[in-house]
């Protein structure tokens, strides 16, 4: 998918076939027929429009051939540093409750500004250890919302 | 429920409280500071900040959130002008004059320039607001079912439609907004939907965790690719402007105020389309075109001031009929459904305190950016020097603690990272995003609308078209998408998106 009309292409095609599957799970929607909007006309309309559009796309991409335009994606290297933050967020929302947000926090802001620039390690340290202190300070124990602690302050 | 002085003093008493000021000023600190650090603008600094402010009164939250939004606007300038960097497609013309003057020495009047023209801009569109806003609410009391749900309909037509040479890709992300929030139960019935069967899905996918993952999430990674390091380099001396700078500019600061105002009552005329036709006339106009693009202090008055003034305009349909034009506004929407403040006429009958109290904050929140922006305008320009490798990580920080707080449900902050991709891959490939949050958002009062609607005419759409209001939005509906469908079939080129700024 390295040009655009490629790329409208596929995710047309994508989007059609995303189209019949809201379409398919509208149909198992029940309830509400007495009403004039029954709960899986919505659904259902959203879905054919999705049907519809994503084919259009498809087939409009399909028939121009002039005038196409390449998609700036990265280079490997911003590929893997992608990849790589994406990776590091999941473990931050995965340790999130067993670790609790100040230490999930430290974890993951150090991680991120050492991956991202690799001299600066005690800067990493030492910035995510200000985070860390903040995100207690001000929205567990300040604004006293329900984040989960962690074992730190069991 | 029309204008009338004593609202407006009830307001300023109310926006004058300690409480009041203390978190306008806060918004407008918040504000400048989104609009100057990249990878994170209005809409994102919004959403994220939405679920903290639960634990304030709803005046105090909407003014600082509102001072957020128009806090923005003032110093999205900076980096343009410092570094030549737009933040933002609003900042391109900016950018075009501000940083040839600051390459000839004068990056500092041009700052200043900027936050005065700013300020002009704010102030004049907050006294349009003040009067318009009541104005048409008074007209949209009249307003049923029908009528709503053609003004939503032709809102998100017009949204679309102005996407540039995108309708297909448009609609599909509009699509995909709506399936979103059409997860979980029916507003009517209660009856499940696209829930699979699932607990957790029963409860909807809440509209923030959408909007923080398609702005913030994949602005991180569009970063993150660029691999932005360090931004500013210029060193700046001399802050103030001259007199003759600030008389050069008066007459393109009025004119891009009515320019910026006008457009941004209509949804999709986002700043970023409001700067270039005030940059446009001023270069018009201008008895000395030819110094537009090299560094003409006019060409950064204007588009600043249109820029500051269609974030003000924005405020008109959003408080007169509920109608959200940008998703900046969609997001304070649904901050005021979070308050169970429900905006278009009624709001000025039933919550005069409410509205006329932020109303009048507008207008301190334009001095208190004046304040801010001019003076501090040095401090502003050093925080661009923060590099991208401290920033992004806080920013990914800061948008899992809010959107962790709307339910404290690990659930939303999942959504928030499958729509940061998805956010990334629909940037790369030409997808507006516009249409999708603006959907996200509208779904649920677009259904019942449409519901209740059907209800009145027993089931038949001919409804839509037999009640004058509603068939005149129907009928501009229909306009603007044949127009989106008449310039796609003479174009015959790819699907392209002119921009998607965020606001």
């Amino acid at each position: 998918m390295k040009t655009q009309r490629a790329a409208d292409i596929a995710v047309g095609c994508f989007i059609a076939l995303f189209g019949i599957f809201i379409i398919y799970a509208s149909t198992f929607i029940t309830g509400g027929a007495a009403h004039r909007l029954p709960p899986r006309t919505f659904p259902m309309t959203v879905g054919i429009l999705l049907l519809l559009c994503g084919g259009g796309l498809a087939l409009k991409s399909w028939s121009i051939r002039e005038a196409d335009l390449a998609i700036s994606w990265p280079d490997r290297e911003g590929f893997r540093t992608i990849l790589v933050m994406l990776a590091s967020l999941a473990c931050y929302i995965a340790l999130m409750n067993p670790l609790g947000l100040p230490v999930a926090t430290f974890l993951y802001v150090a991680f991120s500004i050492w991956y991202l620039k690799r001299s600066k390690w005690l800067m990493a340290i030492v910035i995510s250890l200000i985070t860390a202190v903040v995100s207690y300070a001000l929205f567990i124990r300040l604004l006293g919302l329900s984040f989960p602690e962690g074992f730190l302050f069991d | 429920m029309g204008f009338s002085f004593d609202y407006l003093l009830q307001g300023f008493a109310t926006a004058l409280t300690f409480q009041n000021l203390f978190w306008a000023l806060v918004g407008c600190f918040i504000g400048t500071l989104v609009g100057v650090l990249p990878g994170i603008g209005p809409v994102s600094g919004i959403a994220i900040l939405l679920p903290l402010t639960t634990v304030l009164p709803p005046t105090s939250a909407i003014i600082m959130m509102a001072a957020i939004y128009y806090g923005a606007m003032y110093g999205g300038s900076t980096t343009a002008i410092v570094v030549n960097i737009p933040g933002e497609a609003s900042s391109v013309p900016t950018a075009m004059d501000g940083y040839e003057m600051a390459k000839q020495g004068k990056a500092g009047p041009a700052l200043a320039i900027s936050a005065i023209s700013s300020f002009v801009a704010g102030t004049l569109s907050v006294i349009a607001l003040t009067f318009f806003a009541p104005m048409l609410a008074e007209f949209a009391v009249v307003f049923g079912p029908p009528e709503y749900f053609a003004l939503m309909f032709m809102g998100l037509s017009l949204v679309i439609s102005l996407s540039g040479r995108a309708l297909l890709k448009g609609v599909i992300s509009m699509a995909l907004g709506l399936t979103a929030a059409l997860i979980g139960q029916d507003p009517l019935t209660g009856a499940s939907r696209l829930t699979f069967g699932t607990v957790t899905l029963n409860a909807g996918v809440d509209f923030i965790s959408v909007i923080v993952g398609l702005f913030a999430i994949s602005e991180v990674m569009i970063n993150v690719e660029q691999r932005i390091t360090a931004i500013s380099e210029l060193n700046i001396k001399n802050w103030m402007p001259t007199w003759a700078d600030i008389r050069q500019c008066t007459g393109a600061m009025i004119r891009s105020t009515a320019v910026g105002f006008f457009l941004g009552l209509l949804p999709g005329c986002t700043p970023s389309v409001t700067t270039f036709v005030a940059y446009d006339l001023e270069k018009r106009v201008s008895k000395h075109p030819e110094r537009f693009g090299r560094g003409a202090i006019e060409g950064v008055a204007a588009p600043e001031g249109a820029n500051n003034a269609t974030s003000t305009a924005g405020f008109v349909p959003l408080f007169s009929f509920g109608l959200p034009t940008a998703p900046s506004m969609a997001v304070l929407l649904g901050g005021l459904m979070m308050y169970g403040l429900q905006p278009g006429p009624l709001l000025f009958a039933q919550n005069p305190q409410f509205v006329w109290a932020v109303i009048a904050s507008m207008y301190i929140g334009n001095v208190m950016l004046l304040v801010l922006n001019l003076p501090l305008v040095g401090m502003w320009a050093k925080i661009c020097k923060i590099p991208f490798y401290i920033l992004g990580p806080i920013i990914v920080f800061c948008a899992m603690v809010g959107t962790y707080s709307i339910r404290f449900q690990i659930f939303d902050v999942w959504v928030m990272l499958l729509f940061g991709v998805i956010g990334y891959l629909m940037r790369k490939l030409g997808f507006p995003i516009a249409p999708m949050v603006l959907a996200s958002v509208l779904a649920q009062m677009l259904e019942t609308a449409l519901g209740q609607a059907l209800l009145m005419s027993q089931g038949s759409p001919l409804i839509f078209f037999t009640r004058p209001i509603s068939a005149v939005f129907m009928a501009l509906a229909f306009l603007s998408i044949g127009r989106g469908i008449w310039s796609q079939v003479r174009a015959k080129a790819p699907e392209v998106v002119t921009d998607d700024a965020e606001y």
